[in-house]
């Protein structure tokens, strides 16, 4: 029994440890945002996140967008979000800057913006 | 491994299920209630392996429990591929999966070769061999539920 509480305590205390490694949500992000310009190198949109691979100025910075349906609603088409196209992300960055890892909460293509987060700012 | 896992990702199913809205929140949704039947079912029928609930009989713990443990694997092992498929190259390379795999592999071989030996009700089987089972499907169930968890947290 004894062994079986200590497994149990230690499986569940687990968890908060990778609490930094967030994914989902905006726990994970600083709270503020960030914004950048870059040139878009590789997507990968879809379900459960988009991700964009974005150089910015020589820096490569991978920037989360919507899934598919948030995407849409931003009034995104197919083939907007391609390589090579220049893009201005606006978003809160992973609390830990030396991931380059942001989550996009509205983007620019020139200059038409897509709004993913309405009630954020 | 990395060519099968591009082809699986450009199947027809999978592609639908990365850019749909509710289809693929339907089977995230039956993933969860896999999980919720597996390990709701494993954690009771071992804790009364390892001697809660000595009142009510072992073997219809076990008729009650079992059934819908492997219900809930058998869903389980039907969601889950489809979700792998999504992004199958990005999540093959993450540690939490593998190791949720591992503890998933021998959670079914431990089990497979316990009922093997003792039946499926288990009724002669020796209490230190029933102990020992039940801890070891505690750890690999639990851990199963919270790498699977994590695999969300530690991408990129």
């Amino acid at each position: 029994m004894r062994l079986l509480f200590i497994t149990t305590l230690a499986l569940g205390l687990m968890a908060p440890m990778f609490g930094a490694l967030a994914h989902h949500g905006w726990s994970w992000t600083t709270g503020g945002n960030i914004d950048l310009t870059g040139i878009i190198k590789t997507v990968s949109l879809g379900n459960p996140h988009g991700i964009l691979k974005i150089d910015v100025e020589g820096e490569e910075w991978t920037a989360q967008v919507g899934q598919p349906w948030r995407n849409e609603r931003a009034g995104l088409k197919d083939g907007d979000l391609a390589e090579g196209v220049e893009i201005r992300v606006i978003g809160e960055p992973a609390a830990d800057l030396s991931k380059k890892l942001v989550k996009a909460e509205r983007f620019f293509l020139g200059s038409r913006e897509y709004i993913l987060y309405p009630n954020r700012d | 491994m990395e060519a099968l896992f591009a082809a699986l990702e450009g199947t027809a199913l999978a592609q639908t299920l990365r850019g749909s809205r509710w289809i693929y929140a339907g089977v995230n949704a039956a993933h969860i209630l896999a999980i919720a039947l597996l390990v709701g079912s494993v954690v009771p029928l071992n804790l009364r392996l390892l001697g809660v609930w000595r009142g009510i009989s072992r073997e219809a713990v076990v008729r009650v429990l079992a059934p819908v443990a492997a219900s809930g694997l058998a869903l389980a092992l039907l969601t889950g591929p489809l979700l792998f498929s999504v992004r199958a190259r990005e999540y093959s390379a993450v540690g939490f999966l593998q190791l949720k795999l591992t503890f998933i592999a021998v959670g079914v071989l431990a089990t497979l070769a316990l009922c093997r030996t003792h039946g499926f009700l288990l009724k002669d089987a020796p209490r230190a061999r029933l102990v020992g089972h039940a801890i070891l499907s505690m750890v690999c169930w639990l851990g199963a539920l919270v790498c699977g968890r994590l695999i969300a947290f530690a991408g990129d």
